[in-house]
């Protein structure tokens, strides 16, 4: 055994000329290894989950920031670097891309197809959050083939996708338990999505809203955590700008909210027409023979690129025809002609079965209908505040809420991809519109709908807040209770009780101490008249444990079972009694809500 | 942690097993490599796309020059797709849309670029030119005080006296005198002593706002450097003649080329100007004789004037008492009348003074009954009134 030589620095790297120096180097790197990895491995596994949280956000960021770059050399190498192709290209790139891209799906990626939000959930909830990695790399290909020929879709879903399967891949190489696992591929989902959209918030609620399906804060950190990174790492290297420059605007007075108004009945009436078209066709769409599917996505590739010759502005994402519609670079007649085109191309790709996201079409949708309104009401009403610009911006919000029914993450998705903090109360107030409309008129929201035609059920927010939750409320009785002091004479107490044959007795004893008392006691002492008794003589059942008229009756129904009744007190006084509630009252609280 | 081997989802093939250690180990030198991939791939997508946005922009640049603007248009967008927070590329855009009639479009871009650098001299001046061409003149006005006062990376002294001149004629374009005064007389302070080019423009300013005291200065200036410059000259005659200075008028006149002189609106100036000097009795080395001609040929033009003028308005300048100013006037010249011949009036040369005083009343009441005269009545009573004696 050589003596050690040195005391070295963590990192330092002894001369290699001394040999025995260099072994005992090797030997302190892998004693270093060794802590770091014990110091990592015996953390608490919720901080264990973080680790990984971050480590999964910079991975998803990287693979978002080679996808996008993907996506951009694709679009150079076959459209060209002009937004307005020329004539051979605008054809031949989005079929012979399509054909290409159907042949991938088919015999290499099978999993690519579709946007990746379902896919995502589906993970979560059937696969118990496998998502194999080949499913990565092939919507990696696919997308970046198809976005990057013109065909109408956008590379956020895909990215959210790409960063679940890279969580879920991680989660599995390191043995994580099969409810981690489950838990960390919308972590993974979360940092796609953020890289995608350069919008850590909205991605976060997005995936607790669509993804997750619920709004629990298990796995809220690792998610914020993983969002954060990505975004970090997708501005080191793409910038850190916001999506879109919008003019600045302000609302001068709450008169001037009334112009979004239309904006957010127009925004719920096309995204109506674009769920329910889509609802249709896909069915029939997928119904067609087998072989067919070879050729769709190419069908859809030329249909784009007719399209195209004319307005190539429908091609692709879209993310600098939106930027120029903020500008108010169209006229309101193109500006809606657009926004139809979109609908159609964008229909066309997605039920074709080419991998790519919905995202950016609808925000392109709602930019082009914002600007059409905006335009038109200006037109009209010149003193309305807010340029063209902010109408687009704010029927990008709009749009997205009434189609993809997620009124909150679109509020934030607009206020972080234009960092315009202005536009808030006109996209509440034209988001809920919009929601509204499309949820009067399409029950399921657009992922469910997708999932329940491939034969999935699968959980969502939406249903959630449908549901109607019951409180002691709903099944509390007042004025059906008598309380009695410990100095009543039981006399008078069964005087009281006399014809009153549903009220029940409780003895108050001190606040927050009561106990029940069965009649059959009272009249059992009553019957002794020997003496004159007192209640508190009475065998009474108690303390009964006591709720509030807010709590869940699930809450109640714990205790409910095990007493005769349960006392309802007041939170600022305990010695109020303000109701009584049975098991009884509580079953037939359940039974009056209608069963979904 | 547990480290249950049943997250094998149902049919996936079981993966081979790593420890713990092993996968993080990997994972770490897997993202190593990762970055160092994604770093590459990042450089040559920013070299490759700014080298696009450089090309169309210059692409962009010679269609501009060439007045393609729809090419340009296209281009400074193609541009800006590859830089789309380019502050240079999008204020080109701006001013290709301004220049095709798209002022409004152009102008979402430049509030941008303002939202982001308020003080910037050339943005508020693209904004102030389409609210010019809008005639949006509140918005024109912030605007171009906006570039008066603003930022300018190359010389911005000319380029803020640039702005200036531009405001000031806009202004006077729109017959906006009041507001166009302050920044005439603004852009005349900032203007050095030695640039006749600039002072010529400042003069020609000065003129059409009618400041004729300091165009004259602006004039004089200019003849110091040459005395025989046309348009200085033109200039110095046109404000010496506006502030009744009419010898002085007369020697800059004397001075230009025929042409010049005959020139509509110079030619009349230019002989009011003589007739006024012909007429006036105040020139010095005048003999005693000449004065005294002068006066009674003024007065005796004045009378006859007056004589017209009360006939035109049918009115009997004999009436007493007087009760108009024709009748007033002309009974304040009978009472001097008798003695108005030049011998008289040479024998009195003290009374020029008040000699010539009746006969501009009588202009001035003639003018004010029946309107600005012509000719040589003209002359007389635009002398007067540089001599102090108001129109009624």
């Amino acid at each position: 055994m050589t003596e050690p030589t040195a005391v070295t620095s963590p990192g330092t790297i002894p001369p290699a000329a001394d040999e025995s120096v260099n072994s005992t180097s090797q030997s302190g790197i892998r004693a270093m290894w060794e802590s770091w990895t014990n110091r990592v491995f015996t953390m608490r596994e919720d901080r264990f989950f973080l680790f990984l949280a971050v480590l999964i956000g910079i991975l998803s960021g990287l693979a978002v920031v080679c996808f996008r770059i993907a996506i951009e050399w694709t679009q150079i190498e076959l459209l060209g670097s002009s937004i307005s192709p020329t004539f051979p290209r605008v054809i031949l790139a989005p079929t012979l891309a399509g054909f290409a891209v159907a042949l991938l799906v088919i015999y290499a990626f099978p999993r690519a197809r579709g946007s990746g939000v379902n896919q995502t959930k589906s993970a979560v909830y059937v696969s118990n959050g496998y998502i194999p990695f080949n499913t990565v790399v092939g919507k990696f290909i696919t997308c970046a083939l198809a976005i990057g020929s013109g065909q109408s879709l956008g590379p956020e879903d895909p990215s959210l996708q790409m960063g679940a399967g890279i969580a879920s891949l991680i989660g599995r190489r390191l043995r994580l338990s099969q409810e981690k696992v489950r838990l960390i591929a919308p972590v993974g989902a979360a940092a796609g999505l953020a890289a995608a959209f350069n919008a850590p918030i909205s991605a976060v609620l997005f995936v607790l809203e669509e993804v997750i399906g619920t709004w629990s804060a298990g796995v809220l950190g690792a998610i914020v955590l993983a969002a954060i990174s990505s975004v970090v790492t997708m501005r080191a290297f793409l910038g850190a700008e916001s999506m879109f420059r919008v003019p600045p605007f302000r609302v001068a007075k709450p008169a001037d909210l009334l112009a979004y108004v239309a904006l957010g009945v127009v925004g719920g009436l096309a995204s109506l027409v674009f769920l329910k078209w889509l609802a249709y066709a896909r069915p029939r769409m997928q119904s067609l023979p087998r072989w067919t599917q070879h050729f769709q996505p190419a069908a859809a590739g030329l249909l784009i690129g007719i399209i195209g010759i004319r307005l190539p502005q429908v091609m692709g994402a879209g993310y600098p025809i939106i930027d120029q519609a903020m500008h108010g670079q169209f006229t309101w007649k193109l500006l809606l002609v657009l926004a139809a085109l979109k609908i159609l191309a964008t229909g066309i790709s997605f039920l074709s079965g080419t991998p790519g996201g919905m995202f950016a079409p609808s925000l392109f949708i709602g930019a082009m209908l914002g600007g059409a309104v905006g335009a038109i009401e200006q037109h009209f009403f010149p003193a309305l505040p807010g340029t063209v610009g902010t109408f687009a911006l704010v029927g990008m919000g709009t749009f997205f809420a009434g189609f993809l029914r997620v009124p909150i993450t679109s509020v934030f998705m607009v206020i972080e991809v234009s960092g315009n903090y202005t536009a808030i109360l006109p996209v509440m107030i034209s988001s809920l519109i919009a929601y509204g409309i499309s949820r009067s008129y399409v029950k399921v929201p657009l992922f469910d709908l997708l999932a329940r035609q491939d034969g999935l059920v699968l959980p969502s927010v939406e249903e959630q807040r449908e549901q109607m939750i019951l409180t002691v409320e709903d099944a509390m009785r007042v004025d059906a209770a008598l309380v009695l002091e410990r100095t009543d004479s039981v006399a008078d107490a069964l005087k009281r009780l006399e014809g009153k044959e549903g009220l029940l007795s409780f003895l108050r004893l001190r606040p927050g101490e009561w106990n029940f008392i069965e009649r059959s006691e009272l009249r059992r002492l009553a019957a002794d008249t020997s003496q004159s008794h007192t209640v508190e003589e009475i065998n009474s059942k108690g303390p009964l444990p006591f709720v509030f008229r807010d709590m869940s009756l699930e809450e109640a129904l714990h205790w409910a079972g095990d007493w005769p009744a349960l006392p309802v007190l007041s939170r600022a006084d305990l010695s109020k009694l303000e109701g009584v509630v049975t098991l009884d009252d509580i079953l037939k609280a359940f039974r009056k809500v209608p069963v979904r | 942690m547990s480290s249950s081997a049943n997250t094998v989802a149902m049919g996936e093939k079981r993966p081979r097993i790593y420890s713990r250690e092993a996968v993080l180990f990997g994972c770490i030198v897997f993202l190593v490599l990762f970055v160092l991939f994604t770093a590459a791939a990042s450089r040559m997508y920013h070299k490759t796309i700014h080298v696009l946005a450089d090309n169309w922009f210059d692409q962009g640049e010679v269609s501009f020059r060439a007045g393609d603007i729809k090419s340009a248009l296209t281009d400074y967008r193609n541009a800006l797709v590859y830089s789309p927070d380019n502050a240079k590329f999008q204020f080109h855009l701006a001013q290709a849309l301004a220049a095709a009639g798209r002022g409004d479009e152009g102008r979402s871009y430049l509030l941008n670029l303002l939202s982001e650098s308020p003080g910037s001299g050339e943005v508020n001046l693209a904004l102030a030119r389409i609210a010019a061409h809008k005639v949006l003149t509140a918005d024109a006005l912030r605007y171009y005080h906006g570039a008066i006062y603003g930022e300018w990376d190359n010389d911005p002294i000319a380029m803020r006296w640039q702005v200036r001149r531009e405001l000031a004629e806009y202004l006077l374009d729109r017959g906006l005198q009041r507001q166009a005064v302050p920044e005439i007389i603004a852009l005349a302070d900032s203007t050095p002593a030695s640039d006749t080019e600039q002072l010529r423009i400042v003069g020609n300013l000065l003129l059409k706002a009618k400041l004729w005291t300091r165009a004259l200065d602006v004039f004089r200036t200019l003849l110091a450097v040459n005395a025989s410059d046309e348009a200085p000259l033109l200039g110095a005659a046109t404000s010496a003649f506006n502030l009744g200075r009419y010898s002085a008028a007369l020697d800059y006149f004397d001075k230009l080329p025929e042409k010049d002189r005959t020139a509509p609106g110079i030619a009349e100036m230019y002989k009011t100007s003589q007739q006024i000097t012909e007429m006036n009795p105040f020139l010095p080395d005048l003999s005693r004789e000449a004065k005294a001609r002068k006066a009674a040929t003024a007065v005796s033009l004045a009378a006859t004037r007056l004589q017209q003028c009360a006939t035109q308005v049918g009115q009997s300048l004999t009436a007493t008492p007087s009760q108009t100013q024709l009748q007033k006037a002309f009974a304040e010249s009978k009472e001097f009348t008798p003695d108005e011949n030049w011998r008289n009036i040479a024998k009195h040369p003290e009374a020029v003074d008040e000699i010539m005083g009746h006969a501009f009343e009588m202009e001035n009441a003639a003018a004010a009954a029946c309107g600005e005269p012509e000719g040589a009545d003209r002359a007389l009573w635009l002398f007067g009134r540089s001599r102090g004696v108001s129109a009624q």
